[in-house]
């Protein structure tokens, strides 16, 4: 390398006690008068000057310096300015460097050319100080333009790859929320003898806020539940887990004595009050006498359960009542029927039948409830799996707008040969 | 969901349009933030042109029923679709909210 390649000329040593405000500028000329004559008038008007006697040179000085302006003559033995234009436009580190093209000429056929090859601008050789000076600074202008932009994109770059590591970690500590919430939910199968349990549940987000038990309460009882949380997100999600918590069957026997539902819902409705931002439960809560099939249920604002039996249509177990926090006071009645063997009861969320087509008509209880009828020769999951579709289908689309749960509970016939059928 | 405000004499009405859910809570406290502003002492929630309205949705209307009879002012329910008058039946809304199918009706249940 010449030795004037590297070295800096005229006053940088002076300006370098403000070495953010003296441009650097790369003159890159072979013809050694030209190149002192042009540094010298740069260097007067105060910026610090970097000599290069060739294209290649040239390349591997701008790619140490990072010079804010590249001066390059046109004309050059080897690689010429705008074949070195090109060289810099494809080198990820320079790419976006500020190219002032040097020439003898200038013709609209030459400009043209050298504006296509990767020049910014052009200087003519024979230039007045005042256009020198105005041409470097319209370069310069822009060369400081590019950078802070090239500085904002990386600051933004590196806040995206934070705010998506942050997200990762967000998105694993509500995954394992969720599974510790699905841990909770009650295993298919058969929970007692003589009853056979099927669920499918789809939070709308990956933590979902209705959750549901079925739970033996003594060798006689089997205690029912579902839970529907307004609101979404993980707000609704702990809600959510703390009722299932004040479900559960022994924290339930211990404060109440028993699981009958209408004290079930007016224990909870007196600790769970509406929030300050409307959020609040319906819940629908069910006893189930295992020797007799006789079932006690009382509901709090929920949509209910179906009762589908063999021989009959399936029928809705819900009557009005307030949601949980509504009115303080409020007090919820029991209802009660006899289950006999093969009847299948379902407890489900709204998310399940209030999903909308593309046009915005919802899919609705009557086509949720037509599923089940006519799902009901088919297996219990079988049937709970049809209503997923169907709803899906309807919508046009697999994720639901809230969360979508369907708890089936069907008697398979009672341990001493009780359940009449 | 658009919101519309009209005042009458006797209070104010809102004339929502679209869907009244989770997702679109803001838009509904901001109109009925306003007409609180303005000392609206019934306040009348038109539900003609609501096709649905959700668990959000629903305790949105009845936070802002008991934020209203703490300022001895009413919220009233005004012509609500069918399916949502059962969602609203099935959570016993009309016993904290009155529901009316004629907005003369309405105007005058708070004069009365």
């Amino acid at each position: 390398m010449n030795s004037n390649a590297m070295q800096p000329t005229g006053q940088a040593a002076d300006l370098s006690v403000q070495p953010a405000l003296v441009a650097t500028i790369l003159l890159v000329e072979d013809e050694p008068v030209t190149r002192a004559s042009m540094a010298a008038r740069l260097t007067r008007l105060g910026y610090r000057v970097l000599e290069a006697e060739n294209g290649r040179v040239g390349l591997d000085v701008a790619r140490r310096e990072r010079p804010d302006l590249l001066v390059v003559d046109w004309m050059m033995p080897e690689m010429d300015g705008p074949t070195f234009c090109e060289a810099v436009r494809r080198d990820p580190l320079l790419k976006s460097s500020q190219l002032l093209l040097m020439t003898a000429h200038d013709q609209p056929a030459q400009i043209a050319e050298g504006l296509v090859r990767g020049a910014d601008d052009f200087l003519s050789k024979s230039a007045s100080k005042q256009e020198i000076t105005a041409r470097v600074l319209a370069g310069l202008r822009t060369s400081r333009l590019v950078r802070e932009l090239e500085t904002t994109g990386d600051e933004l770059k590196s806040s995206m790859l934070l705010l998506e590591k942050k997200q990762a970690e967000t998105e694993a500590d509500l995954q394992t929320a969720a599974t510790f919430v699905q841990s909770l939910l009650p295993p298919q199968g058969s929970p007692v003898h003589g009853i056979a349990l099927a669920w499918e549940y789809q939070p709308s987000l990956t933590l979902g806020g209705d959750l549901f038990g079925v739970m033996a309460i003594d060798e006689d009882h089997l205690g029912l539940y579902i839970l529907d949380a307004s609101g979404h997100g993980v707000a609704a999600a702990l809600r959510s887990a703390s009722l299932m918590t004040f479900l559960r069957g022994e924290n339930i026997l211990q404060l109440l004595g028993s699981y009958d539902p209408e004290k079930v819902l007016f224990e909870a409705n007196r600790r769970f009050p509406l929030s300050a931002d409307g959020d609040y439960f319906t819940l629908w809560v069910g006893q189930l006498h295992l020797p007799t099939g006789s079932l006690t249920y009382a509901s709090a604002g929920h949509p209910g359960a179906l009762l589908s039996s063999a021989q009959s249509p399936s029928r809705w177990l819900t009557r009005s009542s307030f949601p949980l926090g509504f009115d303080p006071s409020a007090r919820f009645t029991n209802d009660r029927l006899g289950l006999k063997s093969a009847d299948r009861l379902f407890l489900f969320s709204d998310g399940i039948y209030e999903v909308p087509s593309p046009s915005g008509e919802l899919w609705g209880r009557d086509r949720f409830q037509g599923v089940i009828d006519a799902e009901k020769q088919t297996s219990l999951s079988a049937t709970i799996a049809a209503c997923f579709s169907k709803a899906r289908g309807w919508q046009q689309a697999h994720h639901f707008p809230d969360d979508a749960a369907v708890v089936g509970i069907e008697l398979t016939g009672g341990p001493k040969g009780t359940f009449n059928g | 969901m658009q919101i519309k405000e009209r005042t009458a004499t006797q209070g104010i009405i809102l004339d929502v349009e679209g869907d009244l859910t989770y997702a679109n809570q803001g838009v509904f406290k901001a109109a009925v933030e306003k007409a609180k502003q303005t000392g609206c002492r019934h306040l009348i929630v038109n539900l003609e042109q609501v096709r649905f309205v959700d668990s959000a949705g629903l305790g949105l209307l009845v936070l802002v029923s008991q934020s209203f009879k703490q300022l001895q002012a009413q919220v009233s329910i005004l012509k609500p679709q069918s399916y949502v008058r059962e969602i609203m039946s099935l959570a016993n809304i009309p016993k904290l909210i009155p529901i009316f199918e004629r907005e003369e009706d309405a105007l005058m249940a708070r004069a009365a």
